[in-house]
């Protein structure tokens, strides 16, 4: 591939529009032509620039109510009462946000839809006393992950987990994957309490388009899976910056690119994604299965070193109503839901 | 369909749809120049979207329908059919030969104004695709114009939003990428 084509398809490169193979020449070129490379970043960079920028802009807060008024009244339903249950019309909309996945399950709005799963249906507030808190829409596009993230991690699967497919040798994450990650030096170990109908195929530590990964291969039958762990930097989340709060109480964020599905989990500084080539609904029942353990694993890690933690009060669609959150934003429920999240706060004098 | 039916679907329709409110207020931005008559934009495309939400099929990608809505709506409004480029502009586009590398280190609001410098008709593709990640096939869905067009007006968009930020750095005495 010549310089000329290599920057005439570079930016279709960096949506996603390139087939498969085009991409691998692309990604060939570049790690032998560095003025390629360097202009691959710098494009890369404008981009995220650009979405930065333009994504300050909002719909203001009176357009807002303007908008649901106006939808209301065109409906007649202006002068109803509201609905048993319901509480101010603008929590019983954040509500419906998240009651909305597990009750159609065959719905997967786009490509790059938040879903959340149906262990996590939450109406949540938290802090003390009046100072109430709620996880704005604002926090919920703050976590979408990026086309790019997306790409790279289906393109990552596609390219290199065929490779494995027929390996017997047992496979080990080799203790040199330390130097990438310490946390997924043991990554096959943690995953396997949550692979038991997979065979293990390969670990190791791979790139795709100056992405790392933490890759672990496995097969189910005639299907390919892989498990992936990557760094949660900017250039994984969709708005170009990394929120202050892992994605965890959204669930599971559902994908799909290019005839493969992904089930991705954020943690405070990593992302966990599930790819194969199952339907939707069955890798992300797969990806629950086994991604759990290991997100559990890498917050604890993370949690190490992390924030303290309040109690708050909050109310959950299941009648519990107490929750824990800790400065991070990350949810975790207290006493008797079964889920991948322990009850282990302590209480913080404010 | 009684009031509580009624409520039931309204308060699908939000949580389904208000979600993209802000991505499509920021290409009504760019459509309109005007921060009310995007509102106002926006305020018809729900309404819109809201009438016609029986006929979505739920499970398919609502936000490139909304986008759809968008379009349709604001063209509608000013009475064109379809996307066209002046003739001007075209010939703007075709002159453009060189590529310059593109530059490092600006800052947001210079990416923004570079943007803003550009023809509407490049703007509203390369933001569709390069800030709201919409796939080329959306885009021309979206707009009502083949996908070889999308294609050709996201290049020169690009290209041009790279010439406005290197005149734009070499003024500035930037550094350009090698």
């Amino acid at each position: 591939m010549e310089c000329q084509n290599f920057k005439e398809l570079l930016d279709s490169y960096l949506c996603g529009e390139l087939a498969v193979e085009t991409n691998h020449t692309m990604l060939c070129h570049a790690e032998r032509c560095c003025s390629c490379r360097s202009e691959m970043g710098a494009r890369r960079s404008l981009r995220s620039s650009l979405r930065r920028a333009c994504s300050k802009e909002e719909l203001s807060d009176r357009a807002m109510e303007n908008l649901r008024a106006r939808l209301r009244s065109d409906s007649g339903l202006d002068d109803g009462p509201a609905a048993p249950g319901d509480e101010t019309g603008r929590r019983n909309w954040f509500a419906g946000l998240f009651k909305m996945r597990f009750l159609t399950p065959a719905a997967i709005v786009a490509a790059l839809a938040l879903t959340v799963g149906a262990a996590w249906s939450l109406s949540l507030l938290w802090g003390g006393d009046d100072d109430h808190q709620r996880l704005s829409s604002q926090q919920i596009k703050a976590l979408e992950l990026s086309a790019s993230l997306v790409a790279e991690s289906a393109g990552d699967h596609r390219t290199c987990a065929p490779y494995f497919v027929n390996a017997t040798e047992p496979a080990e994450m080799p203790e040199s994957a330390g130097e990438y990650d310490r946390a997924c030096v043991r990554l096959d170990k943690i995953a396997a309490q949550g692979a038991k109908e997979l065979q293990l195929r390969a670990a190791h530590i791979c790139d795709f388009s100056d992405r790392k990964f933490a890759h672990l291969v496995y097969t189910r039958g005639a299907s390919l899976v892989s498990l992936l762990v990557t760094d949660r930097d900017c250039r994984a989340l969709k708005s170009g910056e990394v929120p202050p709060y892992s994605g965890l109480a959204l669930g599971t964020q559902r994908f799909t690119h290019d005839h493969l599905a992904l089930g991705a989990y954020q943690t405070s500084k990593r992302i966990v994604l599930v790819v194969s080539d199952l339907p939707v609904d069955e890798n992300a029942a797969l990806a629950e299965r086994l991604a759990s353990p290991v997100v559990e694993y890498l917050r604890n890690v993370e949690a190490e070193t992390g924030p303290k933690e309040r109690i708050g009060t909050g109310r959950l669609r299941e009648g519990i109503d107490r929750v824990a959150v800790n400065d991070a934003g990350e949810i975790m429920k207290i006493d008797g839901i079964d889920g991948i999240f322990r009850d282990f706060a302590r209480r913080i004098d404010h | 369909m009684d009031q509580k039916d009624k409520l039931q679907r309204l308060e699908i329709f939000e949580a389904e749809a208000l979600g993209f409110s802000s991505q499509l207020f920021r290409v009504a931005l760019r459509v309109c120049r005007d921060r009310e008559k995007a509102e106002d934009l926006i305020q018809e495309t729900y309404l819109q979207a809201w009438r016609s939400f029986h006929r979505f099929e739920i499970g398919t990608n609502l936000r490139a329908w909304l986008y759809k809505i968008l379009f349709n709506v604001h063209y509608g409004e000013i009475r064109r059919d379809r996307l066209e480029l002046m003739p001007i502009e075209e010939t703007i586009a075709e002159t453009i030969a060189y590529d310059p590398p593109t530059p490092q280190n600006l800052t947001e609001e210079e990416v923004l104004a570079a943007l803003e410098r550009i023809p509407r008709d490049f703007q509203v593709p390369v933001v569709l695709a390069d800030v709201e990640e919409l796939s080329y096939r959306e885009i021309a869905d979206a707009l009502r114009i083949p996908l070889g067009t999308v294609m050709s007006r996201l290049h020169r968009g690009r290209k041009l939003l790279r010439m406005e930020l290197a005149n734009y750095a070499r003024g500035a005495g930037y550094q350009i990428a090698n």
